[in-house]
């Protein structure tokens, strides 16, 4: 059972696309979250970097070819802080929603 | 917590779902799948004609086995692209299934194309009956297994 937790650092519009798309997939590539989300290859690092330092995101380098790539991955504190925060969202809009009137 | 207020939240939860939709938009096979499938199809329509039932049933159960021994990486969906594999939740466990009865109907298919073209007097019937396939599968495939995976909510 989820706890509703509200997370302030997924919150932000950029953060929480990032950690919605990797809490929706196994792994992703840099390349793919930037289409996403938008930013340039140094904010998304940026924004990778501070959910890694908190343990939501865990990123490692492959060698593709002669190319070098990033994948990102969403750690399980990860996936129960997302799963918390949007829990605490629900709750949010149920909190807001007035009761239905019982029936006639 | 207390500063979101319930628009705030509902926008929140809009950007989470969309998210999620677009990783959802990847579930798919990859193109070069439908490709291959489709040169398969069109090598085994020649064969069928022109080669010995012997190389053509050769021919067959080699691409069978192919197709069987790409299957359990590539038949649940999830690696259509290279660049983000979805996650296990997301793909329904019926996509394989869709996609093997999807091709059980173009086999069908082809070979009721043949034998109408057969039927029609006009030569060499498998090779276009298999081309017909190839370029269904090979233009259209993943936009059929699209809508199958819509019809199915899969």
């Amino acid at each position: 059972m989820t706890t509703a937790r509200f997370d302030e650092l997924i919150h932000p519009s950029t953060r929480l696309t990032l950690v919605a798309t990797l809490a929706a997939a196994d792994w992703a590539e840099f390349a793919y979250l930037k289409d996403r989300v938008g930013l340039s290859d140094s904010a998304l690092s940026k924004q990778l970097t501070t959910l890694e330092q908190a343990g939501y995101v865990t990123t490692e380098r492959r060698l593709t070819g002669s190319r070098q790539r990033l994948r990102a991955r969403l750690t399980p504190t990860g996936r129960e802080a997302f799963n918390g925060h949007i829990a605490a969202l629900q709750a949010i809009l149920a909190a807001a929603t007035p009761p239905e009137p019982p029936p006639a | 917590m207390d500063d979101i207020d319930p628009d705030q939240a509902r926008t929140a939860l809009e950007a989470a779902e969309r998210a999620q939709r677009q990783v959802a938009d990847e579930i798919g096979l990859p193109r070069a799948y439908w490709w291959a499938m489709a040169g398969g199809w069109l090598l085994l329509g020649v064969l069928g004609t022109v080669a010995s039932p012997w190389l053509a049933g050769a021919a067959t159960l080699l691409f069978g086995a192919a197709n069987a021994a790409l299957a359990p990486r590539l038949l649940d969906g999830r690696r259509r692209t290279s660049r983000l594999q979805v996650g296990s939740a997301l793909a329904s466990r019926r996509i394989p299934w869709l996609v093997v009865g999807m091709l059980a109907t173009l086999v069908a298919l082809t070979v009721l194309a043949a034998l109408a073209l057969d039927a029609d007097g006009a030569d060499h019937a498998g090779i276009w009956a298999g081309l017909l396939a190839a370029a269904v599968i090979g233009f259209g495939g993943p936009e059929i297994l699209r809508v199958l995976r819509r019809w199915a909510h899969a």
